[in-house]
């Protein structure tokens, strides 16, 4: 990619985080609510474009690492532990895990590491729902503080956009250096990319942590957003929406995750009308979508600016 | 003219392989000294692939030695090997589809350069943007650099398959049926660039073809593998009129 595209999609990605800001002031608090949680969909989703849309790692995984994200910080903040600390905590936590979850990847692709990374979210929620002493099982943790200066709604917000625009300037300075080519590599071919020197093992090793360590960031800041956490927001169904996040807003794509989140977030409130057709409608979309364009949402808006320029 | 005290840079020595029952590489020995251009011929089939699989740790070898520069490197890994200088290009075409041109370039250069840490708060190219450029015109691919590689024609792509096996400046290159789908005229000019290689950087080749002109025009010595054994080794010319390479692979 030219050194002017690059630019301009983390132009895009940060104008849109300041007009996230912006229209805020416009909106009740429930929309405040829906755009923080927004803010987390994408920092959860852009760690799962980076290991499965640049690195070609699928993972079933992320919805695990989000909820351990989500459990360090609700466990260790009324310990006095700082937000900022807890964050950090959760993020290491996740990296880790996520080479480990790096190991099979090494041995087996595709459906079968699918199946791999979905062990891990079941095995990560049956440890909170069964672990009491711990996690509160289906109980769950409440009166989750918010950390000082940020306890209003639309304070929180701006954390959370906050947060989101320091990890799109981590994602895209990564995914712009030798490592983001290396990651691309492994998904286009892994064989020849050997051949070239490039340390297949420790690329995806790096893919499956950092993407990990993003989830953790996104569960740290839900829990101080709901307040309240239980087992059941990050089983398997969180992993395959935030899945249909990065697939849906464009997989591989660097503002792929910022759109799939907001269709994430959006629809369901725009589709509430619908009541239980609403996933069938939801389905239905996603379907067509994929049908007509298996770029995506970002793919299908580039499709069309470049045919625009072409008649021009 | 390659010198007889040229010092040896790869050696396979009694190399086996087996699938199965099957003995793909059946025994081979044989060196290949700096500054050649060693070319490997033999029906389908034969087991060339195989020994280049052996030879560069795709597959580990049933039996016997692979040693590079005298040093054994029996089953190192392909991406340990390539950072000892050696590269090579596989049988199918194999780019990276959804990267630019120029990015293929950059990435078979860039983790020779420097620690990974560094590479990560280097130049986003890690400073080989001008080598690449010029290797883009070594290759005559300037005008598609910043194409995707799926966009190539099948002849581009293989020009770019073959320049990606260059970048990083290899002391011995494996080539493996390189003229394979590449037109004429393409091809002249590809024999051209071989030979400034070998001649210039003084890069050593091991090229497995079937084009016989191909072969003729550009190696300084040829071997000859059916079912897994050398059955010839020598000069282009000795080999071609071997009566058992005729039998074997050439036909009358």
């Amino acid at each position: 990619m030219s050194h002017a595209r690059h630019a301009a999609v983390l132009g895009a990605a940060l104008a849109a985080l300041v007009l996230a800001g912006l229209v805020s002031f416009a909106l009740q608090p429930y929309g405040i609510y829906l755009l923080s949680l927004w803010a987390v969909y994408t920092i959860a989703a852009t760690g799962l474009n980076l290991t499965l849309g640049y690195a070609g790692q699928v993972s079933l995984a992320q919805a695990a690492f989000v909820g351990i994200g989500a459990y360090t910080t609700a466990l260790l903040m009324p310990h006095g532990v700082p937000f900022g600390v807890s964050l950090m905590l959760g993020a290491l936590g996740c990296f880790v895990l996520g080479l480990g979850l790096g190991f099979p990847a090494l041995r087996v692709q595709g459906h079968y590491l699918a199946f791999v990374t979905l062990a891990l979210t079941t095995l990560a929620f049956l440890v909170m729902r069964n672990e009491t002493w711990l996690t509160g099982g289906i109980g769950g943790i409440s009166n989750i503080r918010r950390p000082a200066g940020f306890a209003s709604g639309r304070g929180y917000e701006f954390l959370c956009l906050g947060v989101l625009a320091c990890v799109t300037l981590l994602a895209w300075w990564l995914l712009r250096s030798p490592w983001g080519r290396a990651f691309m590599a492994l998904r286009e071919n892994p064989m020849r990319a050997a051949s070239l020197g490039v340390d297949v093992r420790a690329y995806t090793l790096l893919a499956f942590a950092i993407g990990a360590a993003l989830g953790g960031v996104a569960g740290a800041l839900y829990a101080p957003l709901v307040q309240y956490i239980e087992p059941s927001p990050f089983s398997l169904d969180f992993s395959l929406a935030l899945l249909l996040m990065v697939v849906v807003g464009g997989s591989g794509l660097f503002l792929g995750p910022f759109l799939g989140a907001l269709v994430a977030v959006l629809l369901p409130e725009w589709l509430r009308f619908l009541q239980d057709y609403y996933l069938v409608i939801y389905a239905a979309l996603v379907i067509v979508l994929l049908a007509l364009c298996p770029e995506g949402l970002i793919g299908l808006a580039e499709r069309h600016l470049f045919r625009r320029k072409g008649r021009a | 003219m390659i010198g007889p005290d040229a010092p040896t840079v790869l050696e396979a020595r009694d190399l086996v392989r087996s699938f199965g029952a099957v003995r793909a590489v059946d025994g081979i020995s044989f060196a290949v000294r700096e500054g050649e251009i060693l070319g490997v011929i033999g029906p389908n089939g034969s087991g060339k692939s195989t020994l280049f699989n052996c030879l560069l740790g795709q597959l580990l070898p049933s039996a016997g030695q692979v040693l590079l520069d005298g040093r054994d490197v029996t089953g190192m890994r392909p991406a340990a090997l390539n950072r000892l200088g050696v590269s090579r290009t596989f049988q199918l075409l194999q780019v990276f589809p959804q990267l630019s041109v120029r990015d293929n370039l950059i990435l078979a250069g860039q983790e020779h350069v420097g620690s990974r840490i560094a590479r990560l708060f280097g130049s986003p190219d890690a400073g080989l943007g001008a080598a690449a450029d010029r290797m883009l015109g070594l290759f005559r691919l300037e005008a598609l650099a910043a194409e995707m590689a799926a966009s190539l024609s099948y002849g581009q792509q293989k020009l770019l398959d073959a320049a990606i096996a260059f970048m990083a400046g290899p002391r011995l290159v494996l080539l493996d049926e390189p003229a394979g789908g590449v037109n004429p005229t393409l091809l002249a000019g590809f024999r051209e660039r071989l030979r400034a290689m070998n001649t210039e950087a003084g890069a050593t080749f091991v090229v497995i073809e079937h084009n016989m002109e191909f072969v003729m025009s550009l190696c300084t010595r040829v071997i000859c593998i059916a079912q897994g054994k050398i059955i010839a080794n020598g000069a282009p010319a000795a080999v071609r009129a071997d009566p058992a390479v005729i039998e074997a692979y050439l036909g009358d």
